[in-house]
């Protein structure tokens, strides 16, 4: 690794990051257990593995956050460097995007449009084969789960599917 | 005698028309979910769970477990061929095995896999059958300690056998233990980060968990990279290895098949990391150790007989205990649930039918695997072709498709997509999502039987350490966990430890 790829102690220290985000979900569990009530070691409450359970979070993240200082640690830039990032973040917004629209649009209404943006986002298959797929294949599952199966899948507010 | 009674009254169930039907339909999806990267035996379950509900729970859960002893087997031809594995217990299979594809070898490496994997397979179910019904008797003397203490040191084998920093494998293991406890604590009853939230007092649904993931995850970075697929496109010839490779492949498949049955019994242990496991252990005993990785047999045979003899193995906790000791192993557990049956020492003399058929149906499974995998593998190789830029899509409907079925409730595919981002972005900085997942299924157990201990004993801490069992298991576990602080054992470890996306 070169100097700029391997820093120290800087905010670019993708280890740090991992550390400090460790540490503070650990705070948050020995929080989370404290307000469930700890109870006794001859009674154990609801929050009592959750509280040393975080605690081991903060030492494990600790020794993260000391070795990243110490060590040093790849950049978070470095750590897509060399790759296309743009289209897990594509496949991200479009999972978003799906997730907003199946309660109110049902399953085939949803999905159809999924399907096509994946096939043609990506690594783009031609249109004819992208739109057969991209509808077919959500028609097909939804007539077997449907139909076959008896599996109710979610028809939106207009009711289809 | 009576085995044999059993096992002839088992193959007399096995072998109706309609269970031989469930049983071809279940290794055929193992297989076929085993060869495809990006769908697993756990997303291809929880997709059929609703099938088993249409026949009789003998066909449902002879189908259900063909789908996951066919995937050890199919996984092994994509990590040859294409040098991605298939499911995760596949992922050091990549390493030798492909490298022999490459200089020419890919035939020898499918069949010492397929006989690698029928040979174990067909010990565990022998030992399946013997074992099952006297653990049940043993197994009655384990307390709370005990199964404390082995839930511990199976969270830290699989730790201990994550690549990357041990601190981080360690606090993804404790971030799965938190998650397990999400919902309605199983002694007070009182809801627990549930955030007022009505779907997170049943906790988080495993399927969705482990398919964000797993299957998501492990899309979106496939997704970074124009995949260059590197198939083997040679003709496939001479699949049944020489007299030579059977000479190298003696020990390994011998040690691995032991290995894996006893990983695959224990919680925590499972297919995956009897893989590791045999890999590392295989590499260790060589006399070459620089041998691996460059396309030695050893380095296929071991793991391939490791992840089928565990896949048997598992079953020992489940049929006997009712406890799953792994992933698959707790949809399996859904699949008797949804057909009212309890998994436990009462199945196997209450329900000999059920019990004894499925252990039959495996040997008819592993036997029709076999014929699966060796003269078809023509037929797997040409669906590996199938572009993933058309692949991907699909196993995104896929797991949308499965997450749901498996709850009918929307609000598991968001946990998915929300877990699938969350695995992602861990897999980018360098922490694993297998402690998680494993520590999340054992969490509740891990922490019902902690506080069990405790009060039983009053609060004495020594009750651990007091008990034989439960005393090994803990300073085994501890052994593990100060290695890495000895410089040389670092080195081992690092040299050992494998990454899942190798």
């Amino acid at each position: 690794m070169n100097n700029q790829t391997n820093v120290k102690l800087r905010l670019s220290n993708s280890e740090l990051w991992g550390g400090l985000i460790g540490l503070a979900l650990g705070g948050f569990v020995i929080w989370s257990g404290l307000k469930l009530k700890l109870g006794t070691i001859n009674d154990p409450g609801s929050g009592y593995v959750l509280f040393y359970t975080g605690i081991l979070m903060c030492v494990f993240a600790g020794s993260i956050i000391i070795s990243a200082i110490t060590e040093g640690g790849p950049t978070l830039a470095s750590r897509w460097e060399n790759v296309r990032w743009s289209k897990p973040l594509l496949v991200i917004a479009c999972l978003a995007a799906f997730s907003l629209a199946l309660e109110p649009l049902g399953f085939l209404l949803a999905s159809i449009p999924l399907m096509l943006l994946l096939l043609r986002l990506i690594d783009p298959v031609r249109w004819t084969l992208a739109i057969l797929i991209a509808v077919m294949v959500p028609l097909g599952m939804w007539w077997v789960l449907k139909r076959l199966l008896l599996i109710q899948l979610p028809s939106g507010l207009f009711g289809i599917g | 005698m009576d085995t044999l009674a059993n096992v002839a009254h088992g193959f007399g169930v096995a072998l109706t028309g309609i269970n031989l039907l469930y049983c071809f339909i279940g290794v055929f999806i193992g297989t076929l979910v085993g060869v495809l990267p990006g769908i697993g035996p756990i997303s291809a379950m929880s997709l059929l769970l609703p099938v088993t509900l249409s026949g009789t729970p003998e066909s449902g859960i002879i189908m259900m477990a063909g789908i996951y002893y066919g995937s050890m087997y199919g996984g092994s031809t994509t990590s040859i061929l294409v040098n991605i594995p298939g499911e995760a217990a596949s992922v050091v299979t990549c390493i030798d095995g492909h490298q022999m594809a490459k200089q020419g070898r890919a035939g020898p490496a499918l069949g010492i896999s397929a006989f690698g994997s029928f040979i174990a397979g067909t010990f565990a179910l022998v030992a399946l059958m013997l074992v099952a019904p006297k653990l049940a008797s043993i197994a009655i003397a384990f307390g709370p300690a005990e199964y404390f203490s082995l839930m511990v040191l199976g969270l830290v084998v699989l730790t201990f056998l994550t690549q990357g920093s041990m601190p981080k494998a360690l606090l993804m293991a404790c971030i799965g233990v938190v998650l397990g406890l999400i919902g309605l604590d199983s002694i007070t009853a009182q809801p627990r980060l549930t955030f007022g939230r009505m779907e997170l007092i049943d906790g988080i649904g495993l399927v969705p968990v482990v398919m964000g993931l797993f299957g998501v995850a492990e899309v979106l970075l496939n997704t970074e990279q124009a995949i260059k697929r590197d198939i083997i496109n040679a003709k496939i010839t001479q699949l049944l290895p020489n007299k030579e490779d059977w000479q190298a492949s003696a020990g390994p498949v011998t040690r691995g098949t032991l290995l894996g049955f006893l990983l695959g019994i224990l919680p925590g242990g499972g297919a995956v990391v009897a893989s590791f496991a045999s890999y590392a252990l295989e590499k260790r005993l060589s006399k070459t150790p620089e041998r691996f990785g460059h396309g030695a047999i050893e380095g296929v045979a071991g793991p391939e007989s490791a992840n089928n003899a565990a896949a048997g193995g598992a079953f020992i906790p489940l049929m006997t205990l009712g406890i799953p000791p792994n992933v698959v192993m707790a949809l399996l557990l859904g699949a008797f649930v949804i057909h009212g049956l309890q998994p436990g020492p009462l199945l196997i003399t209450q329900n000999p039918g059920l019990f004894w058929g499925i252990v039959a149906s495996m040997y008819i499974g592993n036997v029709m695997l076999l014929i699966l995998n060796l003269p078809m593998i023509g037929m797997w190789v040409q669906l590996l072709k199938l572009p993933y830029n058309i692949l991907f899509p699909l196993i995104i409907l896929f797991t949308i498709l499965g997450v749901y079925c498996s709850s009918n409730n929307v609000f598991d595919v968001y946990v998915m997509i929300a877990f699938g981002i969350i695995g992602y972005f861990m897999r980018k900085l360098g922490y694993e999502p297998a402690p998680l997942v494993l520590a999340f299924v054992l969490g509740p157990m891990l922490e019902n039987n902690l506080r069990k201990s405790l009060i039983l004993s009053q609060g004495d801490l020594w009750t651990f350490v007091q008990r034989p069992i439960s005393a090994a298991c803990l300073t085994l576990a501890l052994l593990l966990l100060i290695a890495p602080l000895l410089p040389s054992l670092r080195k081992k470890r690092e040299l050992v430890a494998l990454d899942e996306g190798a």
